[in-house]
């Protein structure tokens, strides 16, 4: 059984060396100009961190730091649904939060409860109305947004009925 | 011509980025934004972005693809440093960030045509592995790319478990059966082509 093991990390180790000898070019180049250009946009946004630079369904943003990400999409023109009006209720606005996750108020009782109750609790998912945001995160949609009914679903009726 | 770039970078990375607990005292005035200190954060990490980078990426993207990617890190780190915490080192951070960027690029697939066609990607592997361990670069090349993602953090990077599942956004025991399988994926392809 020991031996066994042994083998195993031996043949670890190999792994591990040949792996760095064959990536061992791959992490240079002259790059004094992304250097430049990286210390000017650090400092530019840190000069201002009310903004927050998100991200939802792939659409670039800007929120105010400590708004919730209901409202930030609602000011971008994405229009999540939140049927019971941001009362942590109903879940429809919920989020699958895609990327910095950590960026976020952390999530009360009542939303866990909320999330657990619509079978929606998992480690990604938030409520838009709930969750404040501090930091960069990225976050996906997860119902059809206001406005986006398919056409078909009025049944044409509005057209019949003039 | 590639730049022959052999000689610039140690073999192992614990030369060029700092220890841990020299994070700390870097962290700080990063997040203020001051500049001298992006500079010194530019400078021992890039090396290591870069690797990751090219690991992760393989055969899937030329060197270009790869310094496209590098840029798109560095420019998304310089808007999300403000906001960082601490909750994870500065290396995890960096690569949790590539890790997304590199993902993206897959996904879309916008150099999928290229691929098919063959052009210029095998003629970099073999040239490589004419050289170098022939049987473990055409495999890493052969491998998916998460894998290979996987492999390259593991084995190169020397992460722990606890990193890689930080930078990837997974659960430390999927990472622990990922692993597994790509370990056993790379065996089985170096195996064959040997």
């Amino acid at each position: 059984m020991n031996r066994r093991r042994d083998d195993g990390q031996a043949e670890d180790a190999d792994l591990a060396r040949r792996m760095r000898a064959a990536a061992s070019g791959n992490g240079s180049a002259a790059g004094d100009k992304l250097r430049e250009r990286f210390s000017a946009r650090l400092s530019e946004s840190a000069a201002r961190t009310g903004v927050v630079p998100i991200e939802i369904d792939g659409r670039k943003l800007e929120a105010r730091r400590g708004a919730t990400v209901l409202a930030a999409a609602m000011k971008n023109g994405i229009r999540l649904m939140h049927v019971c009006g941001a009362r942590k209720l109903c879940a429809t606005c919920r989020v699958k939060i895609t990327a910095g996750a950590e960026y976020l108020t952390p999530m009360s009782a009542q939303e866990r409860l909320s999330l657990r109750a619509h079978l929606s609790l998992g480690s990604r998912t938030r409520l838009a109305c709930q969750a404040r945001i501090e930091g960069p995160i990225e976050a996906a949609t997860v119902f059809p947004l206001c406005g986006d009914l398919p056409e078909s679903a009025d049944g044409g009726k509005m057209e019949d009925s003039e | 011509m590639r730049t022959p770039a052999h000689d610039a970078v140690p073999e192992d990375g614990a030369a060029e980025a700092s220890p841990r607990d020299g994070e700390a005292a870097l962290r700080a005035p990063l997040t203020r934004g001051d500049r001298a200190a992006a500079g010194e954060f530019y400078d021992s990490y890039a090396p290591r972005v870069r690797r990751f980078i090219a690991g992760s990426l393989g055969s899937f993207g030329t060197r270009q693809d790869a310094e496209d990617l590098m840029q798109e890190t560095f420019i998304s780190m310089a808007e999300a440093l403000p906001f960082f915490r601490g909750e994870s080192t500065l290396f995890t951070f960096a690569c949790a960030i590539a890790h997304r960027k590199v993902q993206s690029f897959i996904q879309t697939g916008a150099r999928r045509a290229r691929l098919a066609a063959g052009i210029d990607l095998s003629a970099q592997a073999t040239e490589q592995g004419g050289t170098r361990d022939g049987a473990l670069l055409r495999a890493l090349d052969a491998i998916s790319p998460d894998y290979r993602e996987l492999l390259h953090l593991k084995y190169v990077e020397d992460a722990s478990v606890a990193e890689i599942a930080a930078i990837r956004g997974e659960s430390e025991h999927a990472v622990e059966s990922r692993l597994a399988r790509a370990r056993r994926s790379l065996k089985k392809l170096m195996g064959r082509r040997r």
